[in-house]
């Protein structure tokens, strides 16, 4: 329910225009699971309560006393456009914070970078280096005997 | 019972039973003031300890998208923020190497307008002088391969960002020059945030890192340090406890004995925290938090510019850093960046990035007048407190003012200035819109990547953490290597500055080790 309220967000954000597609027409769920699954708490309470304030505030943006699941598709838009430039500081920094995870969907995505002419992006491996011991090599470094005052 | 573990090692984390080591010197941070602070005790002899946050990801290792960064490059997914009457995000590293993974690999030797304020309002001149600063800089660019970016890049693979912020300020009677960094073959793929895959960065975890392993010290990765053990006012240690990276499960604890010293290098956002834990007492602990604020320009031009194709950052300006503290730069930020700057939602916002490859963005940072404060969270993480002044706006608005101009010189047919309050675009005669664009920090998109000072080096108690002889008052053989010891602004990008400032501290803390054994010796 999260992760489709979450997606439905994001897509109103960044919709298909034209040629581009948006995320309404991308599957973007499995690396939406895999940022709810491993995003910093702090970064997915920014997320979750930004979300909410996307859902609520129709009244403030378009005018309409609706939630904005329940907006005309027509409407939606104006509202997303609305409020990412509303004159409410904290409308707008809820709003960037969508942008913010939407981007990062919708500008790593292959469709949407072969259709800008950039090229695809590797998989992150999401790796790191364990344990590990350097086998020892002679000393060339200076030993404190010999430094200088 | 406890694990102890050999010299030469890497140690990643791990589960169960504690860890406990000793060495001869603890270094607590891996970036640009820790690094360097590392390999110059180990050269000289000294068993060393570096304990880091964050892991250690190799080349291979590094993220490709933006989410990727976020995830394995940032700490908390990028969400440390400076909070005044706006919200600042602030960039910073969280990995085996720190900012000097992440950056734009850009060196820049200390103005010596700095290191004479250094001497003269701070009392700095026995420790920070051109005397040693020089050479230190020297060492390190020999050590780093610094080189002018056009001629290691090529002109074909310079980038046309690059080439016409170059030409756009010179043109206009500005000096401007390709930036000098630490690479070696750079391919010019705008890539640097994400970490250079093809191993071109010279970032510590390439080179000084392994030398410290290969000279016996030992590394501890996820490692983050809850506190400095302080007995009978010397610092004897530290402790934490591993972190997953990924799971940020809490694992096994670590104990760490330090022989000789502790040097701490934790960032500007993790030092005075981490001291403020430890049980520091200081009036400057926390206090003379500063920064380069920083916000971008957007011009789009007619003919494909592909900033993508080029040195992440490849052409700066220091022209205006006198009179009016400003840095220009050319700055390839990936998609995912500029599509959540680019101002705007729904069908308009997706629209508008239809032509990212017309686009080409500078920035504009401030050598800010803004003084701030970092202190220990409550709920575990830290509060930056800080606010740009109205005279930093003025200066953000002349710098931007200034490279829309230069776009429009350059032949862009429109510039975004991504400020609230001013129209999406702006056409070549709508200049002064900008000019007189709103001098409200919630109006403009900064960012803050260059940090500086919480526990600051200095002569007056009152107003420094760290005497001029280098030790944290009131605690013998605790040290502070980093950009937090700084007490001022630079005006230019740290990277270099912090390096020499950590290099000559960990140089004298061996030398003056040295003489004091000598003595020791003489009287025995």
């Amino acid at each position: 329910m999260l992760t489709r309220t979450l997606a439905w967000v994001l897509a109103a954000t960044f919709p298909s225009s034209g040629d581009l597609p948006g995320l309404d027409s991308l599957d973007v769920r499995p690396s939406l699971r895999q940022l709810q699954r491993e995003a910093a708490p702090v970064f997915a309470l920014g997320l979750y309560g930004s979300t909410v304030a996307f859902l609520l505030c129709p009244l403030l943006t378009v005018g309409w006393p609706l939630p904005a699941f329940l907006l005309p598709r027509r409407v939606l838009d104006r509202h997303a456009h609305a409020m990412a430039g509303h004159r409410f500081y904290l409308v707008r920094q809820a709003m960037l914070m969508i942008k913010t995870v939407g981007a990062a969907l919708w500008g790593a995505h292959p469709a949407v970078r072969s259709q800008l002419g950039l090229a695809a992006y590797e998989p992150d491996p999401g790796t790191f280096r364990g344990d590990h011991v350097v086998p020892q090599t002679p000393r060339s470094a200076p030993q404190p005997a010999e430094i200088q005052p | 019972m406890t694990a102890t573990a050999r010299p030469g090692a890497h140690l990643a984390y791990r589960e169960g039973s504690p860890l406990a080591l000793e060495a001869d010197y603890i270094v607590v941070g891996s970036g640009s003031g820790g690094s360097p602070a590392a390999l110059v005790l180990a050269r000289a002899g000294y068993s060393v300890a570096l304990l880091e946050a964050g892991p250690w990801r190799d080349a291979d290792d590094y993220p490709a998208t933006m989410l990727g960064v976020m995830r394995d490059l940032f700490p908390n997914w990028g969400a440390t923020v400076a909070v005044g009457n706006s919200i600042l995000p602030i960039v910073q590293a969280q990995l085996v190497g720190g900012g000097t993974v992440i950056n734009s690999a850009i060196m820049v030797r200390t103005p010596g307008d700095v290191v004479a304020s250094w001497a003269s309002d701070h009392g700095l001149g026995d420790v920070l002088n051109p005397g040693n600063m020089g050479p230190a800089l020297d060492r390190i660019e020999s050590e780093l391969h610094v080189a002018d970016s056009l001629e290691d890049t090529g002109a074909a693979r310079f980038g046309g960002s690059n080439q016409r912020l170059l030409d756009g300020l010179r043109a206009g009677g500005l000096s401007a020059h390709p930036t000098r960094r630490n690479v070696r073959g750079c391919q010019g793929q705008s890539r640097c945030l994400q970490g250079c895959r093809l191993g071109a960065k010279q970032s510590s975890n390439i080179g000084w890192i392994p030398e410290v392993l290969s000279l016996g010290g030992t590394v501890l990765s996820c490692a983050p340090v809850q506190r400095v053990q302080i007995v009978d006012g010397r610092a004897v240690g530290v402790q934490g406890r591993f972190r997953h990276p990924q799971t940020r499960r809490a694992g096994a604890r670590f104990i760490v004995r330090a022989r000789r010293g502790v040097l701490l290098a934790a960032s500007a956002t993790g030092t005075a925290p981490l001291l403020q834990r430890s049980g520091v007492r200081s009036p400057a602990l926390g206090r003379f938090w500063r920064a380069h604020p920083g916000a971008g320009i957007i011009g789009v031009y007619p003919d494909v510019i592909d900033m993508y194709e080029g040195v992440t950052q490849g052409t700066a300006s220091i022209h205006h850093r006198g009179e009016h503290g400003l840095k220009l730069e050319s700055l390839a930020l990936p998609l995912e960046l500029v599509a959540g700057r680019t101002s705007g939602g729904g069908k308009q916002l997706t629209a508008r990035l239809g032509d990212i490859r017309h686009q080409a963005m500078w920035i504009s940072a401030v050598r800010a007048e803004a003084v701030g404060t970092v202190r220990q969270g409550r709920l575990g993480g830290v509060r930056v407190a800080y606010e740009p002044t109205r005279r930093d706006l003025e200066r953000l608005r002349l710098g931007s003012a200034l490279l829309a101009r230069t776009h429009f010189a350059q032949g862009a047919s429109r510039v975004r200035p991504g400020v609230v309050g001013l129209p999406f675009e702006i056409g070549p005669d709508e200049v002064h819109l900008l000019e007189q664009a709103p001098l409200h920090n919630r109006a403009w998109t900064w960012v803050l990547s260059h940090l500086f000072g919480g526990a600051v080096l200095g002569a007056d108690p009152n107003t420094s953490v760290v005497a001029p002889d280098l030790h944290v008052r009131g605690v013998r053989d605790l040290h502070v290597v980093d950009a937090s010891a700084l007490p001022t602004t630079l005006g230019v990008n740290p990277q270099h500055t912090i390096m020499a400032v950590a290099w000559i501290i960990a140089d004298r803390l061996a030398n003056d080790d040295r003489t004091r054994t000598k003595s020791a010796s003489k009287r025995d």
